[in-house]
């Protein structure tokens, strides 16, 4: 954050400043206009008295006094305004210093060649069709002509009326979505449906006692069904029944009326929903500018490396990038085997084998390890034969 | 060329203390990294809008010493007429009103100038939050201001002014200098040159100042375009001047419009390509797997990288750079560790310990190799 701080220091002079000079110039030149207006008035009524000597009097103080101080006063507001010049380009100067100009050094120069633009397009409506933006995807294929097809758009608009009506805790069209794919739900055993019956449940006792016959009315007709997975929690909906009369929320199941609990079905459903259609949870486009937002500055500074020593084209070589970068645990989303003894990374040509006594290397190095037929395990004292090694898929 | 072969181009000691450096200040970077045209665009406006000002405070100032000088002489003139004094008074009089009134209205515009960056500021450093909500908003935010950008550039200008419906990234994005350029834009698919002069002639000095800094030497051929293209605007359309002439046949026009949104950009030192195709980039290649290219059995339907087109466009990229295992349960997507111990089927592949278990318990203790189809029991899955 120091980046931000050092400019938002220099602004905030500059601000003042102008503000400063805004108020500066005001008065001093009111104050010009009053002396001004005085010695009108004077000269306009020594007229009526005809008395030269006053006359003479005036003129001489706004010839030599306030004429004299109006030029001055004048030619140095605009040097001061002038010299504000310094503090502002101080806020240019603090941007360049603080702020990388040149972060395009880090990217592939040939990366949106012809026919890649279409294809950035489409992942951009995409990713506005899943964030419920149906008029920005719309205005996109339009502006840029690409092919989306209409069918590419149905999920994803009955997925977000779901959502629009979840967050305001209107459980019917999830209930509904639910119910028409309950097969499919249950071959990924998904919870969801009983999850929105446990909510709409909750909601009817937390409304209090009149509504606790349709409550259990209610938890016979859609909790039932559920009795096999979900034992303990329909246990924990049944018990709660004995508070309602003196207040849910200072009993022990106080958390039922948490407004988590809708936080978390809006949660369970998007997850549940997006792997039965076979898509990502987030959107991957926001998941890569924010893993490229992560890794540019490693990358910056790695390639100001490599340059000091010469060493160019980072992204030439089609392999790997010069350094890792974590992204966290959220952003991993395949094995990656790293030969503990050659320290790289797996390929085809080059897979992890597991010896016999359990450890794995990769295949190059268990080769190099090897000599005869006989093969020594790096981390044990097994002896063993290289051909007893297997394969392994991560 | 891999990085652990070339190792010892590197002084070893000052990388790893590198590579420290780069963690360690990480969040601050990923706003320096990338923000600059956040702020310098900004200030560029900023900085048009001072010497504006000053031009118009010298004419004030201008105008106010040629009254007073007007007045100075009738004073020292032998006929001093009191009308003629009193009335030049008034005039002195109406020029510092006027001078004042102006000082008053471009310094208000300067300081509105300032504002816009110092808001620009606060809104990065709400990326500083140690709220996650704050921070999740953020982060989509920047991905619709980059977004923005991306669009704007590509001329996309109903999409834009689709975007910033009910957003706040109004204000947070570079709208102004690209719907000034969509303007010109317009009037030059029209082949009506006017506004495009009118913004050559705002912009002279700079665009000399750019002339000079960045055509040098090998950009010569650049050069002499350019130099057609700004005579060209000198021209009027029915021009028979050769080789002028020529220069305005149909292509030309699609050229022009090309040109003049590179020029506007480079005006405003905002970068090519843009911030989105570059963060684009680092995050594919950050992201990018050898899984990610060995089929559909491989795929994870949470990965960027395995979807249709993001797959296709990290295909020229490189992969991450990967120094220590880390496992993934291939059916879960969930982390292999102490907590859920990777086991090994007969056939080689590796699951975790609670998927399987899991599948297990629904299977009367059969499980499913989801990538072989072969079918074990689970006491046959062993750790190692
Ligand atoms: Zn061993
Ligand atoms: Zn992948």
């Amino acid at each position: 954050m120091d980046a931000c701080v050092a400019v938002e220091k220099e602004v905030d002079k500059v601000l003042c400043k102008f503000t400063a000079f805004q108020d500066r110039s005001s008065l001093l030149i009111r104050g010009l206009y009053s002396d001004l207006e005085n010695i009108k008035k004077q000269i306009d009524e020594s007229e009526a008295s005809d008395d030269c000597f006053t006359l003479r009097d005036s003129i001489n103080l706004l010839q030599n006094q306030i004429l004299a101080r109006t030029k001055e006063i004048i030619t140095n507001l605009s040097t001061e305004h002038r010299d504000l010049h310094s503090s502002v380009s101080k806020v240019g100067k603090a941007i360049d210093k603080n702020f990388t100009a040149d972060f395009a050094c880090v990217s592939h120069e040939n990366f949106f060649d012809e026919g890649k633009q279409d294809m950035i397009n489409e992942v951009i409506c995409r990713h506005y069709l899943r964030e419920g933006c149906l008029n920005v995807a719309e205005t996109l294929i339009k502006d840029t002509g690409i092919d989306m097809p209409e069918d590419a758009k149905v999920p994803f608009l009955e997925l977000n009326c779901i959502l629009t009506s979840l967050k305001v805790h209107d459980l019917e069209p999830a209930l509904e979505w639910a119910k028409k794919n309950r097969e499919k739900l249950r071959a990924q055993k998904s919870s969801l449906e009983f999850k929105l019956h446990r909510l709409a449940y909750i909601t009817l006792i937390s409304e209090g006692q009149h509504r606790i016959k349709e409550a259990i009315e209610y938890a016979r007709r859609h909790l039932t069904g559920f009795v096999h997975q979900h034992e303990k929690a329909i246990q924990t909906l049944l018990g709660c029944l004995l508070y309602v009369r003196s207040g849910l929320e200072n009993s022990p199941y106080a958390d039922l009326l948490s407004s988590c609990q809708w936080i978390e079905i809006c949660e369970v459903f998007t997850r549940d929903a997006c792997a039965l259609l076979g898509l990502s949870v987030e959107s991957p486009l926001a998941v890569c500018i924010n893993a490229g937002c992560t890794a540019l500055p490693v990358l910056l500074n790695i390639k100001q490396v490599m340059q000091q020593q010469q060493v160019h084209n980072m992204w030439n070589s089609k392999e790997e990038l010069p350094i890792e970068i974590d992204l966290g645990q959220n952003y991993r989303y395949h094995s990656i085997f790293a030969c503990p003894i050659l320290r790289q990374q797996s390929t085809e040509s080059n897979p992890p084998m597991r010896l016999i006594c359990g450890h794995i290397i990769s295949r190059d190095a268990l080769n190099k390890l090897t000599t005869g037929n006989k093969l020594k395990c790096p981390y044990c004292p097994v002896e063993q034969s290289p051909s007893d090694a297997t394969h392994i898929y991560f | 060329m891999k990085f652990s072969e070339n190792i010892s181009v590197f002084n070893l000691v000052f990388f790893i203390n590198l590579y420290l450096f780069a963690y360690n200040k990480i969040k601050a970077s990923e706003i320096s990294s990338i923000e600059h045209p956040t702020l310098k665009v900004p200030y560029e406006v900023l900085n048009k809008r001072f010497r504006l000002a000053q031009k118009s405070i010298d004419r004030e100032l201008c105008h106010v010493t040629n009254a007073v000088s007007e007045l100075e002489k009738v004073l020292i003139s032998d006929t001093k007429d009191k009308n003629q004094i009193t009335s030049l008074i008034g005039g002195v009089m109406e020029k510092l009103n006027s001078f004042k009134r102006k000082a008053e209205d471009v310094t208000q515009e300067e300081i509105e100038c300032g504002r816009v960056i110092k808001r620009r500021v606060e809104h990065l450093k709400e990326h500083d939050s140690t709220s996650p909500a704050v921070i999740c908003q953020w982060r989509k935010l920047r991905l619709d201001r980059l977004l923005m950008e991306y669009v704007l550039r590509a001329g996309y200008y109903n999409t834009a002014s689709e975007l910033i419906k009910g957003s706040p990234i109004k204000d947070l994005t570079n709208l102004d200098i690209f719907l000034v350029a969509n303007d010109v834009e317009i009037s030059l698919k029209n082949k009506d040159t006017s506004k495009c002069l009118a913004w050559c002639h705002d912009n002279k000095s700079k665009l000399r100042k750019h002339a000079r800094k960045h055509f040098t030497g090998q950009d010569q051929a650049q050069m002499q375009a350019v130099q057609q293209c700004m005579a060209l605007l000198a021209f009027p359309v029915n021009t028979d001047v050769s080789p002028y002439k020529e220069l305005f046949s149909e292509s030309r026009w699609d050229g022009l419009v090309t040109q003049f949104r590179e020029e506007n950009l480079n005006l405003f030192q905002i970068s090519t390509p843009s911030a989105f195709s570059v963060a684009l980039q680092a995050g594919l290649s950050a992201l990018k797997t050898p899984h990610c290219y060995r089929g559909p059995l491989n795929h994870n339907p949470d990965c960027p990288v395995c979807q249709k087109n993001l797959n296709e466009l990290a295909s020229s990229l490189p992969y991450a750079h990967c120094s220590q295992s880390r496992l993934v349960c291939h059916i879960s997507g969930e982390q292999l560790n102490e907590h859920n111990q990777p086991l090994m089927l007969p056939n080689g592949y590796v699951y975790g310990q609670k998927a399987l278990e899991q599948m297990a318990s629904e299977n009367d203790g059969f499980v499913l190799c989801p990538r072989s189809h072969q079918t074990f029991t689970l006491v046959e899955a062993e750790k190692y």
